[in-house]
């Protein structure tokens, strides 16, 4: 697919990155031609130096014959007149941007090709916002992901001692839970991918990801380790657009402290947020956590733009007492070093937004895709068309279809109905299939499984 | 339906230059929508397009048979389109396309469609046939191609 990116910052050269790799032709613009040429020296793209809404600009990158743009530049209003010259000149396929500013993202009748021509928006902060929140909802998930709409959930979790699956054999979950249904997707044990048989035996520390329908996940969870206490008690560290908006979701359910440097955003947060106590200090300073009542948190998160002091403050927090924390950070190579010591879960916005465009890069009718492992594995959720002529999956069973290796089909959403994928299930058109990928690397097998023949109309 | 019946003169093009899957689609539904204006030009490009992203039509050997169905369509329209050069269609067998043939067709009397598509994907498999239209050194020299070559063939339709 020919696309071009609009902005090289952090959600622009994230993208290029996972998509050159895959027999996709790139070019980035971007107003800065350092950032462009650190970006080129490390991937196969084409740069074009310029503002990304001149028409003159876009041609340049070869607006004629994109299939997609995609606009994440910091400027919301950039992004919206580069999609609008995107339709109005060159007729492009798929327009997608990034919009932050609330105020827009209210008005949804601003977005389709009689006003502001954008097919998608993303928000990477709100996209981050709803990531902590399912790990907040969900008491010792490392992961969790929704599909149709929520109906279906993939989860991670590390399998610990005293879960009365571990130890035993994959298949005798069934007996153990006889009315709840489940597949395990896939189990990494010391960072290997093991692909889960029946006869497969969960050992203690495994990463396991198992899909359910949402309201059975407790029930598989608690199998795996003990069911931790819902959490009551969290400090959010930096009042910024996620911490904001986190706060926001949870003030209603959940006791929620915010700390937050700046007086002047903190009569802001005030003002704005209802339960939530504000109180103005730096996270990484022990008196202020203290102040903030560290040691009976259930949840710390480290919210703000700064790596660093995120990692200090959690480390901090973990410390004087918080059960669990959550750190983001922008910096992947900080996650691997963090991740799993002091730090409970490192949560990458990139990962946790690259999904959001990938959905739309794919081949084939792709509801959702997730990126897990930081983005070693693929969750993706695909719609199947046609019959059993001009379709490879439709009219099949499960076990007759050709996976690519390491990939399971998780579940099928079918209407309002949600069936765990066992070998028997019969593939219907516009079922949406949900499946685990261990390596990325196969997702061509697996776009082409789904694409429609010759003969559908 | 055979080419004869689908085809004219006027919506045969020779040595079009294609650029890209999107610039030759993008082209196709201009030239569909200046000879039937009530096909609409957006909607034939989207069309195409939204049935390209469930699976590319290129059928492999260059060549591509772009289909859709439209509300706005009464009768099914074949358009034929020979390029200057060779684009990538992300075709079956990956190799870039060169030969197109475009049908548009009503919502209604899906059978009949698929039969269409079927006998023009037997024709397009014809080494014979594909050989024809690329010696064809213009328009009505590849429209007199096609209907005489369809002819000659004996393939059921």
């Amino acid at each position: 697919m020919k696309i071009i990116i609009l902005g090289a910052g952090q959600v622009g050269g994230t993208l290029a990155e996972n998509l050159a790799g895959e027999r996709n032709d790139i070019t980035v613009i971007d107003t800065d031609a350092e950032r462009l040429r650190e970006l080129s020296d490390r991937i196969d793209i084409r740069t074009v130096e310029g503002r990304g809404s001149y028409p003159s600009i876009l041609r340049q990158a070869g607006a004629q014959d994109a299939d997609m743009l995609i606009a994440v530049t910091s400027s919301d209003e950039v992004n919206m007149v580069a999609c609008q010259v995107a339709y109005t000149l060159f007729r492009t396929p798929t327009k997608i941007a990034r919009i932050r500013a609330a105020s827009y993202l209210h008005k949804e009748k601003l977005f389709n090709n009689e006003a502001i021509p954008i097919d998608v928006i993303i928000s990477p902060e709100q996209v981050v916002t709803d990531y902590i929140r399912r790990l907040i909802d969900l008491p010792g998930a490392l992961q969790v992901v929704n599909f149709a709409g929520g109906r279906v959930q993939l989860v991670a979790v590390r399998a610990y001692y005293g879960g009365p699956l571990v130890g035993n054999e994959l298949r005798e979950l069934r007996q153990h839970m006889p009315n709840v249904d489940t597949r395990v997707a896939a189990i990494f044990r010391r960072n290997r991918a093991i692909q889960p048989e029946g006869t497969t035996i969960i050992e203690a520390d495994d990463e396991v990801f198992f899909v359910a329908a949402r309201n059975d996940i407790r029930a598989v969870m608690s199998e795996l380790r003990r069911l931790e206490h819902n959490y009551k008690r969290i400090v959010i560290a930096g009042g910024g657009n996620i911490g904001f908006r986190l706060a926001k979701g949870m003030e209603h359910r959940y006791n929620v402290k915010l700390i937050e440097r700046f007086p002047q955003r903190c009569a802001w947060l005030a003002e704005n947020l209802h339960r939530t106590v504000v109180m103005q200090g730096l996270a990484t300073d022990r008196d202020q956590l203290l102040k903030a009542n560290i040691e009976n948190a259930d949840v710390f998160c480290a919210l703000t733009n700064d790596d660093e002091a995120n990692i200090m403050s959690s480390m901090l927090a973990k410390r004087l007492g918080a059960r669990k924390v959550m750190t983001l950070i922008n910096n992947p190579a900080y996650v691997d070093l963090v991740q799993g010591h002091d730090i409970d879960i490192a949560i990458s916005p990139q990962q946790a937004t690259i999904g959001n465009l990938l959905t739309h890069v794919r081949r084939g009718d792709v509801v959702s895709v997730h990126s897990l492992r930081r983005g070693a594995a693929e969750a993706i959720e695909a719609i199947a068309h046609g019959d059993s002529r001009s379709s490879k999956v439709v009219g099949r069973m499960i076990e007759d279809i050709d996976l690519p290796e390491g990939t399971t089909i998780g579940a099928i959403v079918r209407g309002e109905k949600v069936l765990i994928a066992h070998g028997d299930v019969v593939i219907e058109p516009d079922d949406h299939v949900i499946m685990f990928l261990m390596d990325r690397r196969r997702i061509a097998d697996v776009e082409k499984l789904f694409q429609v023949g010759f003969t559908f109309f | 339906m055979r080419v004869r019946e689908l085809l004219t003169p006027e919506r045969t093009h020779y040595h079009l230059h294609g650029a890209s899957k999107k610039r030759l689609l993008d082209q196709v539904a201009q030239l569909a929508a200046q000879g039937n204006p009530e096909l609409g030009e957006q909607q034939v490009f989207e069309a195409l397009i939204a049935r390209e992203r469930l699976g590319s039509t290129g059928i492999g050997e260059g060549i591509a048979i772009p289909h859709c169905r439209l509300a706005s369509c009464q009768q099914p329209v074949g358009m034929l389109i020979s390029l200057d050069e060779a684009i990538d269609f992300d075709a079956v067998d990956g190799r870039p396309v060169d030969l197109v043939f475009v049908l548009l067709v009503p919502e209604d009397n899906p059978e009949q469609h698929l039969k269409t598509l079927s006998h023009l994907a037997a024709l397009f498999n014809e080494q014979s046939f594909r050989d024809g239209l690329r010696g064809a050194n213009s328009a009505s020299h590849l429209y007199r191609t096609a209907v005489d070559s369809e002819a000659e063939l004996q393939l059921a339709s």
